[in-house]
C-alpha cells in the first residue's frame, strides 16, 4: 500500500509545498467529495488553516516531527477544544467540549492540522456507521456498501484521500473492521497504550483510540506520536515502545511463530478463508512456523463483549440529561420530565437498545447471571490468550467474517449485526493489540482484511509483521483515485 | 420472555420512555439479545465469586495522584454548553 | 415504653484534602458557584477520574482511629442513579471492598458501637430552587467523603448522639476532617426501627442528612413517637426516607422505598484497583495522635479534676497548647485554670475553641504560670497579666519589666545587702552590740530598693554574713 506521511513530510520539509497549501488541497477535496461519502460530520477548516500556519512556522524553524503540517481528522467522539464533538448523536447536538483530548494535544503539539470530525455509529454503537444521526457514510470502494463501523467516516475519509490519516476508536472492532471494509490499515493498540482522556466513553474497559491510515508505516508514525502514559488517564500505561516507525523492517520472519485458531475460520466463506490462508502462506514461505491452535473460548467472546460493553455503556450514557450540555427538549414541566424527554428524544434506537440491555444485566437479580459471569469468562479468555502467546508470537485471523455489507442490509436483526463482530471483539476483551491490513478483493471487488494479533504491548511485533506482508504480498486492491493525490 | 413490567422498570432506571409500539419492538429485541447473552450460561467453568480476585494486579496506593491543587476552569467555560444563569446550570421547573 | 429501639447510623464526612477526590480542583468551602470546577467534576464527556492518594490515606487514618481492619486490596465501584446534582449519573463509591471494615466506637459507658465499614466516595453538587427554576452548582461535586456505617447497636437517641459526637471528636483529632455539621462536612443518616421485646426487628426508616448533634436526638425522638403511634394503632411502618425539619421541629416522609432503588453497582473501569501495603498502614498508625478519650484519662490520672479536664479534652488545639505548656515546666493545674478561667473568656463558641486562634504561645503561658508556681505572682495578678498578653501578644517579660515581677538574682540581692550595710553604719554598730532589732532597718532598705521582691530570709543570711566578715 501507499506510504503517504513520509513523502508528504519530505515535501513539507523541503518546502516543495507548504502546510497551508497542502491543507487547502484537502479542504477543496472535502468540499467537493464529502457529499459523495458523508465521511465528515463537521469540518474545522478555519482551525486547519491556523494549525497549518503554525506548522509552517515550526517547519521553518526545523521543529516538529513527520506529522508536522500534515492534515488529519478525529472521529466525532474525540474531544477538541471548541470544536463540535457529537458522537454522531442528536443528544450531543451543538456540543463543543472546552478541553482537548490527550491524543489531539499530542498531535497539535507536533503541528498536526485538523480538518474536522468524522462520521460514526451513534456513540460508536454499531458495525456499519448507519446508526449515525447524520446518516451513514458510504464506502468509497463501492458507495452502495457500508464503510463498516463504528469509525466508518474516518475509514471513508482516509480511503477516499480526504485525509492522510484518521483517529478512530475501537471498542469491539470499530477501527479494524471499517479499515478492512474500506481496504486500508487499521490499528487497535493495547488497552492502556494510548490515553483515553477526551474520548467520549462507550465501554470504558474496552475503548481504545486507534489509527486509520493508508499504510502500516503511516500507522506506526501516528502511533509513535499518540502513545504513552498520561496523567489524565489512570488506565494508561508507561511502556517504552521505542520508535516503531523506524524499526518496521527489523524483523526476521524466519522462525516467527504464527498461531492459527480454527475457531476463527468457522462460519466465514471459502473465498475469505482462502484469502487469509494464502496470506499466511506468504509468511510460511519465508520461514515462519505455523501453529494450529484451538481457542474454544472465542465462541463466548461475543456475548461476553455485548454484556460488558452494554453494562458500561448504560452507566457511561447516564450523564446525557440535558442539564450541562447537548440537546434539551422544547417543553417540559420539571427537571425530571426534561431529563426523560432529553434522553427519549436524543438517543437513537440502537443506543437505547444497548442502554436497556446494560441496565438489565446490571440490575439486581440478573447481575450474577450476566455481568458477573461475563467478567469471569473475560478472565478466562485473558488467561487463554496469555497461554497462546507463550507459544505463538502472533495470531493471524480474518478481521471480519464478511466484506462490506450492502447499505440498509435488509433483514439484519440486532443479533445478526452483533455476530459480525465475532472476530474483532476478543481483542478488546483481552486488551491485546491487533492491526488489520488489506489482503485482496473478494469477487465483488470489496476488500478483505486480515488481523495480526499480538500479546499486550507487542505493537512493534504486529506492525513489523504487517509491514512485511504489505511489502511482499501482491494485491488487487487498487489505490484510490479521487481526493488529494500528490 | 421478558415481562413488560420488567422492561418498564428498566426504562425507568435508564430514564427512557417507549411508546406502546416501541415497547413491543424493544421487548422482542431484548428477548433475542438476552437469549444470545444466555449462551454464556451454558458454558461457565470456575467460581463466579472469584471475579474480582483474579482480575489484574492492584496498583500501590502511593502511586496515585498527589494532592496538589491546580487551577479550576473559568465559570464561563464550565457553563459554555448550556443555558445558564447566576453562574449556574439552570433548568426551568422544579425537581 | 414497651418498644425497643434498633438504630444504626451512616455518617458522611468530608475529608480535609486540598483537592477533590478525582480531579485537582480545590475543595475549599464556598466560592462563587461553579468556579471550583473542571471537565472531570462536571462530568464532561470524555473526562476521566484520577484518584487522589491522600483520600486513601485519610480513610485508612480514620479507620485506624476507630479500630478498623484495613483491606489491603480495594477498588472503586459505580453506584448508578440519576439526579441533577450528580453530573455523571453515577457516584464513584465502594461496594464490596471498602478501605476499612470491623471497627468500633466506645461510649463513656464502656459500650461499643460496632462499625461495619468505612468506604470512600465523592460528594454531589448542590441544587438551588428559586423562582420556578432549578440551578446547579458543582463546586462541592467531587469533594472526597468517607461514609462510616455503624452496626445497629444503638439503643437510645442519647447513645446515637454520643456515638456521633465521639466520631466527630475522633475524626477532628486525627485531622481527616473538620466535621462541621452546620457546614455539612459531617452529615448523619439515622436508621430507626422499633420492636417489642422478644419479637423480630421492625421495619426501619432512615432520617437523612441530620446536621447537628442535638437534631439527632430530636429527630429520633419524633420518629420514634411517630412509629409508636403507628404500631399502637395496629398500622404498619413503611420503609421510607425521612427528613427532619428543625424550623417546624417535625419529621416527614421524603419518599417511600416500596419500589427500592436499584443502584446497579459494578467495578469502576476507569480507576485501577489499589493496594494498601501493611507497611504503609503501620506507618499511618504510627502517626496517629492520642485520641480524646485517652487524653481525658491521662488528664485525670495527672490529678486534674475530671469536670475541668472535660472542658478541654475535645479540642485538638487546646490540648496541644495545654500539653506543651505543661511540658515546659508549668504546673498542669495552673495551666488548666488559666485556660478555662482566662483564655476561654475570649473563645465563645465551639468553633473558636476548635480553631484556638490566640496571640499567646504555650511558652509564654508556661513562663507566666511558672511565676505563679514559684509564688512570685499571685494567681489573680497573673490572670490580669494573661488578659493583657492575650490582647497584645507580648511576652511575659514585657509585663515583668513594667510591673517588675522578676525575682532578684543572688548577685543583685548580695549587692543590695551590701548597699544596706554600707548605708547604715549605725545599725551595723547596734547589731554588733547585740541590738539585733536594728537589722530591720537593713531589711527596710533591701525591700524598698528591690520593690518588695527580695526574699527576706535570704537577705538576713547575707547581711549577717557581711557583718560577720567585717
Ligand atoms: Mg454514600
Ligand atoms: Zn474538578
Amino acid at each position: 500500500m501507499r506510504e503517504l506521511i513520509s513523502p508528504m513530510a519530505q515535501m513539507l520539509k523541503s518546502r516543495e509545498i507548504s502546510s497551508v497549501e497542502l491543507t487547502e488541497k484537502y479542504i477543496s477535496a472535502i468540499e467537493q467529495d464529502n457529499k459523495k461519502y458523508n465521511a465528515y460530520v463537521s469540518t474545522t477548516f478555519e482551525k486547519a488553516i491556523e494549525n497549518a500556519k503554525n506548522a509552517d512556522d515550526m517547519l521553518s524553524r526545523g521543529e516538529g516531527n513527520l506529522l508536522t503540517g500534515i492534515p488529519m481528522t478525529l472521529k466525532d467522539n474525540i474531544c477538541s477544544d471548541g470544536d463540535l464533538t457529537t458522537c454522531a448523536s442528536k443528544i450531543l447536538t451543538g456540543f463543543r467540549p472546552y478541553y482537548d483530548s490527550t491524543v489531539w494535544s499530542k498531535l497539535k503539539a507536533q503541528g498536526a492540522v485538523m480538518l474536522g470530525k468524522t462520521n460514526m455509529d451513534e456513540f460508536a454503537m454499531g458495525s456499519t456507521s448507519e446508526t449515525s444521526y447524520y446518516g451513514a457514510p458510504l464506502n468509497p470502494r463501492n458507495v452502495e456498501h457500508v464503510t463498516g463501523g463504528s469509525s466508518g467516516g474516518g475509514a471513508a475519509a482516509v480511503c477516499a484521500n480526504l485525509a492522510p490519516y484518521a483517529l478512530g476508536s475501537d471498542t469491539g472492532g470499530s477501527v479494524r473492521q471499517p479499515a478492512s471494509f474500506c481496504g486500508i490499515v487499521g490499528l487497535k493498540p493495547t488497552y492502556g497504550a494510548v490515553s483515553r482522556y477526551g474520548l467520549i466513553a462507550y465501554g470504558s474497559s474496552l475503548d481504545q483510540i486507534g489509527v486509520l491510515a493508508n499504510s502500516v508505516k503511516d500507522s506506526a508514525i501516528v502511533f509513535d506520536t499518540i502513545s504513552g502514559v498520561d496523567e489524565n488517564d489512570q488506565t494508561s500505561v508507561d511502556f517504552d515502545f521505542g520508535s516503531i516507525a523506524d524499526s518496521l523492517d527489523e524483523m526476521d520472519v524466519k522462525g516467527l511463530k504464527i498461531g492459527i485458531a480454527k475457531e476463527y475460520f468457522e462460519g466465514i466463506n471459502d473465498e475469505m478463508k482462502s484469502a487469509i490462508l494464502d496470506a499466511v502462506k506468504l509468511f510460511e514461505d519465508n520461514g515462519a512456523e505455523i501453529i494450529d491452535i484451538s481457542l474454544p473460548v472465542l465462541k463466548q467472546a461475543l456475548p461476553v463483549y455485548y454484556i460488558i460493553a452494554c453494562a458500561e455503556a448504560s452507566s457511561n450514557l447516564g450523564r446525557y440529561d440535558g442539564i450541562r450540555y447537548g440537546y434539551r427538549p422544547e417543553s417540559f414541566n420539571d427537571v425530571e420530565e426534561m431529563i426523560l424527554k432529553t434522553r427519549t428524544e436524543g438517543f437513537g434506537d440502537e443506543v437505547k437498545r444497548r442502554i436497556m440491555l446494560g441496565t438489565y444485566v446490571l440490575s439486581s437479580g440478573y447481575y450474577d447471571a450476566y455481568y458477573k459471569k461475563a467478567c469471569l469468562l473475560r478472565e478466562n479468555l485473558i488467561a487463554d490468550f496469555d497461554e497462546i502467546f507463550n507459544t505463538c508470537d502472533v495470531l493471524i485471523a480474518p478481521t471480519a467474517p464478511n466484506t462490506a455489507f450492502p447499505l440498509n442490509f435488509s433483514g439484519a436483526s440486532p443479533v445478526d449485526m452483533y455476530l459480525s463482530d465475532i472476530a474483532t471483539v476478543p481483542i478488546n476483551i483481552t486488551g491485546v493489540p491487533a492491526i488489520s491490513v488489506p489482503v485482496k478483493n473478494d469477487s465483488n471487488s470489496l476488500p478483505i482484511g486480515m488481523q495480526i494479533i499480538g500479546k499486550k504491548f507487542s505493537e512493534k511485533t504486529i506492525m513489523q509483521c504487517a509491514y512485511f506482508f504489505e511489502k511482499n504480498a501482491e494485491t488487487d486492491i487498487e489505490e484510490f483515485k479521487g481526493g488529494v493525490v500528490l | 420472555m421478558i415481562e413488560k413490567e420488567e422492561v418498564l422498570k428498566l426504562a425507568n432506571l435508564a430514564r427512557l420512555e417507549f411508546s406502546e409500539e416501541e415497547l413491543g419492538r424493544i421487548m422482542k429485541d431484548m428477548d433475542d439479545i438476552i437469549a444470545f447473552a444466555d449462551t454464556i450460561n451454558n458454558s461457565v467453568e470456575g467460581d463466579a465469586e472469584k471475579i474480582r480476585n483474579v482480575s489484574s494486579s492492584a496498583t500501590p496506593a502511593e502511586e496515585f495522584r498527589e494532592d496538589i491543587v491546580k487551577e479550576s476552569l473559568p465559570n464561563e467555560k464550565i457553563l459554555s454548553n448550556v443555558n445558564a444563569s447566576k453562574g449556574m446550570f439552570c433548568v426551568k421547573g422544579g425537581i | 415504653m414497651s418498644y425497643k429501639l434498633v438504630c444504626g447510623i451512616e455518617t458522611h464526612i468530608e475529608l480535609a484534602t486540598k483537592t477533590k477526590i478525582f480531579c485537582s480542583c480545590t475543595t475549599q468551602f464556598g466560592g462563587e458557584p461553579n468556579t471550583h470546577c473542571c471537565p472531570v467534576c462536571t462530568g464532561q464527556p470524555g473526562a476521566l477520574p484520577i484518584l487522589n492518594r491522600r483520600v486513601i490515606e485519610y480513610a485508612v487514618r480514620a479507620g485506624l482511629a476507630v479500630h478498623c481492619d484495613i483491606n489491603n486490596n480495594s477498588h472503586m465501584d459505580r453506584k448508578n442513579y440519576v439526579y441533577p446534582d450528580l453530573p455523571k449519573a453515577y457516584q464513584i463509591s465502594q461496594f464490596d471492598e471498602p478501605v476499612c471494615i470491623n471497627g468500633y466506637v466506645e461510649l463513656d459507658s464502656g459500650k461499643k458501637i460496632r462499625i461495619e465499614r468505612i468506604h470512600i466516595e465523592e460528594d454531589a453538587g448542590k441544587l438551588v430552587h428559586d423562582g420556578g427554576f432549578t440551578y446547579v452548582d458543582y463546586n462541592r461535586g467531587g469533594v472526597p467523603l468517607i461514609e462510616i456505617v455503624s452496626m445497629a447497636d444503638i439503643e437510645s437517641p442519647e447513645e446515637a448522639r454520643e456515638y456521633a459526637e465521639k466520631l466527630q471528636l475522633i475524626m477532628r483529632n486525627v485531622g481527616v476532617s473538620d466535621c462541621k455539621m452546620q457546614e455539612g462536612s459531617m452529615r448523619c443518616d439515622v436508621n430507626v426501627s422499633l420492636h417489642k421485646e422478644g419479637e423480630p426487628w421492625g421495619t426501619r426508616t432512615e432520617i437523612k442528612n441530620i446536621n447537628s448533634l442535638s437534631n439527632i436526638v430530636r429527630a429520633m425522638e419524633l420518629e420514634m413517637e411517630r412509629q409508636e403511634d403507628l404500631l399502637d394503632s395496629g398500622e404498619r411502618v413503611i420503609q421510607s426516607t425521612m427528613r427532619y425539619d428543625a424550623n417546624s421541629d417535625t419529621v416527614y416522609v421524603l419518599r417511600s422505598k416500596e419500589n427500592a432503588d436499584d443502584y446497579r453497582y459494578f467495578p469502576e473501569p476507569d480507576i485501577l484497583r489499589f493496594y494498601i501495603s501493611p507497611e504503609s498502614v503501620e506507618e499511618i498508625r504510627s502517626t496517629l495522635p492520642e485520641l480524646p478519650d485517652a487524653k481525658l484519662k491521662r488528664y485525670i490520672s495527672m490529678g486534674l479534676p475530671e469536670n475541668n479536664a472535660r472542658l478541654i479534652y475535645k479540642y485538638r488545639n487546646v490540648t496541644r497548647f495545654f500539653d506543651e505548656a505543661v511540658e515546659k515546666g508549668a504546673s498542669a493545674g495552673n495551666v488548666l485554670n488559666m485556660i478555662i478561667g482566662t483564655i476561654y473568656a475570649t473563645l465563645q463558641t465551639e468553633e473558636d475553641k476548635e480553631n484556638f486562634n490566640i496571640k499567646t504561645t504555650s511558652s509564654q503561658l508556661a513562663e507566666l504560670v511558672k511565676l505563679i508556681d514559684e509564688k512570685k505572682i499571685r494567681a489573680n495578678k497573673a490572670k490580669d497579666v494573661l488578659s493583657q498578653m492575650l490582647e497584645s501578644g507580648n511576652d511575659v517579660s514585657e509585663y515583668i519589666k513594667a510591673e517588675d515581677l522578676q525575682g532578684l538574682s543572688d548577685d543583685d540581692l548580695r549587692a543590695l545587702c551590701q548597699g544596706a550595710v554600707d548605708a547604715n553604719p549605725k545599725a551595723v554598730e547596734d547589731i554588733k552590740n547585740g541590738k539585733d532589732k536594728a537589722i530591720n532597718v537593713m531589711f527596710g532598705f533591701v525591700m524598698k530598693n528591690s520593690r518588695g521582691k527580695a526574699d527576706v530570709k535570704k537577705a538576713e543570711e547575707i547581711i549577717r554574713e557581711i557583718i560577720a566578715n567585717m
